[in-house]
Parts: C-alpha cells; sequence; structure tokens
C-alpha cells in the first residue's frame, strides 16, 4: 500500500517530465538526427516523414498532457473558470485575426501568464492550450500545426506557475520592501516572462515549420548535414523569417503586462477568494421541512386505525 | 449532411496527397478539387451565410494563396541561391542574402506556398463543412472535462464579444476616448471582471445542479501506468530511430507506444457515458467518397508497382525542366471530387 502510494506520488511529475521531454526532443529532431547518421541511405524517407512524424509525436504529448491535468481537479469552479476565461481569450485572438497587430503581436499571452502564475501550472496549461483550441474552432485555425500551438501556449501557463517562488526570493532582497517595491518585482518578473516567451513561442512554432520546406536550399534543413550547419541553417532561417515578427510578440507581451498587469492581478486576486467556496451537502432537515412533515404527520390516520 | 468521420478520412487524403508532392500538375490538380468542392459547399446556402459552419473566415482564400506563394517564392529566392537560370545578383557583402537569385529556386519557393496553402485550405474546407459541435463532437469520450469547458467557452464567445461592445457604448457615452495603451483599462477590466462574475454565477448555479459537485474522482492508476509506458516506449523508439541500424526497431517501439497510449484512452472513454441526441447515419454516399479516400490514401502510400510515383517528387534543380505525370495519379487525385456530387443546395432555414 505504502509503496503505491509512493508510485502515484511519483507518477504525476513522471507524467508531466516524459511528455514535456517527449515533446521538446520531437522539436529537436532535425538537429540530432544528422549527428548519428551519415545520411546516404533512406535519407530521403526521413526526410519525408518528418513533419507527419513530429506532427503526431506532439499531437500524442499534448494529449497524454491534457489526460493528466484534466484528471486532477476539474470540479465546477474550475470548469467554469476555465470555461469563461477561455472564451474572453478566444474573443481576443478572434479580433487579433481580423485586425492583425504589428508583427507577431498576440494579446492572448496575457492572459494564459497571469492565470498560470495566479492558478498554478496545471490551470496554466490548460489555459493556453484550449485557447490556441476554441480560438481555432472558431477562426478555422485548425489544421497540423494546431497541436504544436497548443502545446507550446500550454508550456507557457504551465512555466509560469515557475514565478511565485522567484518572486517571493526577490522580494525578499529587501529586509523591509514597501508595497510599490514588491509589486514592481512582481510586475517586473512577469514582463521579463512574457517577452521572452512572446521569442521562445515563435522559435518552439518554427522548429515545428522548418522540416515542412526541407528542401535543397541551404536555409533548410536537410538529411545529412552535421548538427553544426543544421544549427547555422536553422539560425539563418529564424533570423530571416522570425526575429522581427517574434520581438513584436515579446514587446507586445511584456507591454500589455507593463500596462494591465497589476489591475488585472488585483481583480484575479479577488476572484481567487471568492472562487474558494466550497459545497458542504447537508442531509438534516431544516426547521420548515420538519414542520412540514409534522403538518402532514397529523393530518394522515394513524396506520392500522379504521 | 455528409457524415462527419467521412469528412476527416477526406480531409486526410487530402492532407496526405497534399504533403507527398512537390510535382505542380499534382498539385494544381488537387487545388483545382479543393476550389471545386469549396465552391460546391460555399453555394449550398446561397447568400453564403452558412450558419453551420463553424468558422467565420476573416480573410478570403485568394488573399491568403497569394501571401503564402508570394512570401515564400521571395524568400526562398532570397535565400537559396541554387539553380542554373540566374536573374539578378544581390552583392556578396550583404550577410545571408548575398549571391544569385534563380529562376528555379523562385518557382521552387512557390511550390512550397502552393503546398502550405493547399493544407491551410483543405482545412478551411472542413472548418466550412462541419459546425462547431461536430467537431466537439469529435473530441475523444476520456476527454470530456475538457469538452465540456471547449462547449462553455464556445457559447460564451458570442457574450464576450457582445460584453466589449456594450462597455464600449457605455464609456463612449461617459466621453471615454482611446489615445493611448493606458486608455484601454476602462474597456479591459470591466470586461475582465464581468466575465470573472459570470463565471462565479456558471460554477455556483452547475454545483446547484450537481454536476461533478464532489469533485471528479483521480484519473486511473493502471491507466496512468499504461499512459507513462506507452510515452516511454515512443521516447525509446525516438532514440532508436536516430541510430543507423535500429530504425525499424524504433519506428516499431513509436508504433506500439502510439497505440498503447490510444488503447488507454479509448478503454477510459468507453467507462464515460455520452448522450447522442441526433445520431449521424451511414448512408450510400458515405461509403462512395470514403472508398475515393481510402483509394487515394492507397495510391499515395503504398509503393505499388504499376505507378511511377517518381512524378510526385518533382526536382526543380539545378536548371528548370518540365515535370512528369502519371495519368492514374491523376485520376485517382480526382477522387477528391466526389464529396461534390452530394452536396446538395440548402435553403438558410434548413
Amino acid at each position: 500500500m505504502k509503496t503505491e502510494s509512493r508510485l502515484q506520488f511519483w507518477l504525476r511529475p513522471s507524467i508531466y517530465a516524459a511528455a514535456t521531454v517527449l515533446g521538446l526532443l520531437s522539436l529537436v529532431y532535425p538537429f540530432l538526427l544528422p549527428a548519428v547518421t551519415d545520411g546516404s541511405s533512406a535519407g530521403q524517407a526521413r526526410a519525408a516523414e518528418m513533419p507527419l512524424l513530429m506532427t503526431v509525436m506532439l499531437g500524442l504529448c499534448l494529449l497524454v498532457l491534457i489526460y493528466e491535468v484534466q484528471g486532477q481537479s476539474m470540479n465546477t469552479k474550475l470548469v467554469a473558470l476555465l470555461g469563461v476565461l477561455v472564451a474572453i481569450n478566444a474573443a481576443v485572438r478572434f479580433i487579433e485575426v481580423g485586425i492583425p497587430g504589428p508583427g507577431g503581436f498576440s494579446p492572448i499571452f496575457f492572459l494564459i501568464i497571469l492565470t498560470g502564475y495566479l492558478f498554478g501550472g496545471r490551470f496554466g496549461f490548460l489555459m493556453g492550450a484550449l485557447t490556441i483550441f476554441v480560438s481555432s474552432l472558431i477562426t478555422g485555425g485548425i489544421g497540423p500545426w494546431l497541436p504544436s500551438q497548443m502545446l507550446a501556449a500550454g508550456w507557457v501557463g504551465m512555466s509560469a506557475a515557475l514565478l511565485p517562488p522567484l518572486v517571493s526570493r526577490v522580494r525578499s532582497i529587501k529586509a523591509h520592501p514597501s508595497p510599490r517595491w514588491e509589486q514592481g518585482v512582481e510586475i517586473g518578473i512577469l514582463v521579463v516572462f512574457g517577452f521572452l516567451w512572446g521569442i521562445l513561442y515563435g522559435v518552439i512554432m518554427n522548429l515545428w515549420s522548418w522540416p515542412y520546406f526541407s528542401g535543397p536550399a541551404d536555409q533548410f534543413w536537410t538529411q545529412g548535414i552535421g548538427v553544426y550547419e543544421t544549427l547555422q541553417r536553422y539560425f539563418s532561417y529564424y533570423l530571416l523569417t522570425s526575429l522581427i515578427w517574434d520581438l513584436g510578440r515579446g514587446i507586445g507581451s511584456a507591454l500589455l503586462l507593463v500596462a494591465f498587469g497589476l489591475p488585472a492581478l488585483r481583480a484575479l486576486r479577488r476572484f481567487q477568494r471568492r472562487f474558494s467556496f466550497t459545497q458542504q451537502p447537508s442531509y438534516e432537515e431544516s426547521d420548515l421541512l420538519k414542520k412540514d412533515r409534522a403538518a402532514e404527520d397529523a393530518s394522515l390516520p394513524l396506520r392500522g386505525s379504521a | 449532411m455528409i457524415h462527419t468521420y467521412v469528412w476527416v478520412i477526406w480531409l486526410a487524403a487530402a492532407i496526405v496527397s497534399l504533403s507527398s508532392t512537390r510535382n505542380p500538375l499534382y498539385l494544381v490538380l488537387i487545388l483545382l478539387c479543393l476550389a471545386i468542392v469549396n465552391n460546391s459547399l460555399a453555394s449550398r446556402i446561397p447568400q453564403g451565410n452558412n450558419p453551420n459552419a463553424s468558422a467565420k473566415f476573416p480573410i478570403s482564400p485568394l488573399r491568403i494563396a497569394i501571401m503564402l506563394v508570394g512570401l515564400s517564392a521571395l524568400f526562398n529566392a532570397a535565400i537559396s541561391h541554387y539553380g542554373d537560370t540566374i536573374l539578378f545578383r544581390v552583392p556578396d557583402w550583404i550577410p545571408l542574402l548575398g549571391g544569385a537569385i534563380t529562376l528555379e529556386a523562385l518557382i521552387y519557393g512557390a511550390i512550397n506556398g502552393l503546398v502550405l496553402f493547399g493544407i491551410f485550405w483543405t482545412f478551411m474546407i472542413l472548418n466550412q463543412a462541419l459546425p462547431a459541435r461536430k467537431l466537439l463532437r469529435l473530441i475523444p469520450r476520456a476527454f470530456y472535462p475538457v469538452a465540456v469547458v471547449t462547449s462553455i467557452a464556445i457559447s460564451f464567445v458570442p457574450a464576450t464579444v457582445r460584453h466589449y461592445h456594450q462597455i464600449r457604448e457605455a464609456q463612449a457615452i461617459r466621453g471615454h476616448r482611446l489615445r493611448g495603451v493606458r486608455d484601454w483599462i476602462p474597456l479591459i477590466m470591466p470586461l475582465l471582471v464581468g466575465g470573472l462574475e459570470r463565471a462565479l454565477s456558471l460554477a455556483e448555479a452547475m454545483t446547484a445542479r450537481g454536476f461533478a459537485s464532489g469533485g471528479q474522482a483521480e484519473n486511473g492508476f493502471r491507466e496512468r501506468v499504461l499512459l507513462l509506458l506507452g510515452i516511454l516506449m515512443m521516447f525509446v523508439g525516438w532514440i532508436f530511430r536516430l541510430l543507423e541500424n535500429w530504425y525499424l526497431p524504433g519506428s516499431v517501439l513509436i508504433i506500439l507506444g502510439a497505440i498503447l497510449i490510444f488503447a488507454m484512452l479509448w478503454t477510459v472513454g468507453r467507462k464515460i457515458p455520452r448522450s447522442t441526441y441526433v445520431r449521424e447515419h451511414w448512408k450510400l454516399r458515405d461509403a462512395v467518397i470514403l472508398m475515393g479516400a481510402i483509394l487515394i490514401l492507397v495510391f499515395i502510400l503504398v509503393p505499388l508497382p504499376f505507378l511511377n510515383k517518381l512524378t510526385l517528387s518533382f526536382e526543380i534543380y539545378p536548371s528548370l525542366n518540365i515535370p512528369g505525370f502519371d495519368p492514374l495519379i491523376g485520376v485517382v487525385i480526382v477522387a477528391l471530387l466526389l464529396p461534390t456530387l452530394f452536396l446538395r443546395r440548402e435553403l438558410p432555414n434548413n
């Protein structure tokens, strides 16, 4: 029994870690493959199957992560809160698709980061993944890119849960911190985090799309080249196609967090307390019910009497 | 209505045929088929306002095509300097871009753009053909909490947009103007707080009606162990595939891991009851379209001796040449048109 509970304890982080690592490894597959193969045999076949394999493996990692995350604490409060917040974020993305912002600016990361930071990694993961899924259903964005987008957005929310200890640690640098300092530290860390994820999200999505462009061009991935050359090619591909785009996303997320971070955090914290209600089913009869029952008994003839 | 699963298999056939070729002749043929299916779907309702469609596209397919093909062609020409037909030269001192701009690279980029556009368009067609509720039903039963969240979110999106407009009008009446980023706070915060209030009411209502009031039971221990095992098998298979001589065992392990994960999710899903109010029935038309899609998948994926599969991979470098064409492959690709035969014209009130 003790062994099983110990296994139960380790099972959850093991599943999270295994699915996340496999997802990451699927994305960096093109970097590692040429290092251990000479590229002479079956190279073309592997190059052709690369995008499909990557999409399938990322999709499976996503399924496993969602299954594990949803199975822990999907009560009514979580379902309702998640549903409504995802709706707000999906509506924002719908507006973004219609009226594209500068560069890769996307306002959706603002709420994903804040909810992951406040409500924890599981909530953040579902918030990120489902925002992309629901907005794709609405805007017609369903495609082979969806699993990697969902996974990457989920990682944004999940990793935001790592920030509270960091915020506490930085806050504790000052012996007598003022509220202004505490708020500044919190927003500062969130802003840096938002900026970095703005770039990283683009890097991940590029890793997914890169093998789709495989061809004889010297910027794309081709079977049989070394790790260094693969990295060089990826770097030039990224620099030309995405860096400015991703900078737009990173700066946009950071600006949103600077402008709206504090009021949004205040509102979310207030509702976090309000959402802590618990439902206790009571089987005791209320006074009104007791009176009703007494009146009912009085009006009924006694059993066995004529 | 064509069966949901038939549409999904049709989609798989279209995607597989698109991704397995760089031959512009086949690509144009596939895109023509997609255009005809798309037009048939659009003309089902004369006003072009399909209430069943799950997607409302803000950008037209033609604009997307021009954007994808154009950008891809320019990008490839700028960074790939292969090919014999040199159009002009960019000075070598410009990093990454310096070198010859060739016609071959330009055309190869355009072909890549066509493939990407084709994939995008196929999914657009699926979004047009299937309403969101049918797409939602494709979520496996094992993920029913996620499906509930998704249904709530989809139902709340129009309400959120309405709420935003109401806030904007109310603030405009008060003389609010959008001059800078900070001026968005009076719009964003009421939207967020209003949404959270609605979430609270919804949570209370769901709790009062007994929805998962005791909290959902944790996933089973055995199922989770199997899940972990499946992931680990895929992980080991992935490592094996990197090694030259372990390619086949690696592939087998990945497939077994995937099967294990799917089987586990299917087993868990079977325990969860699902109410179906309108059941979809298989009809002859579904069988015909399905057969067509399977035929395409077999012809593209299975090595058949009587097919010239080499025509699928078109090698444009080093010099421009005319691509080959196998009429049999062409005829099979035309099977993508089968849904148009069964898409009847529907009236808006239907």
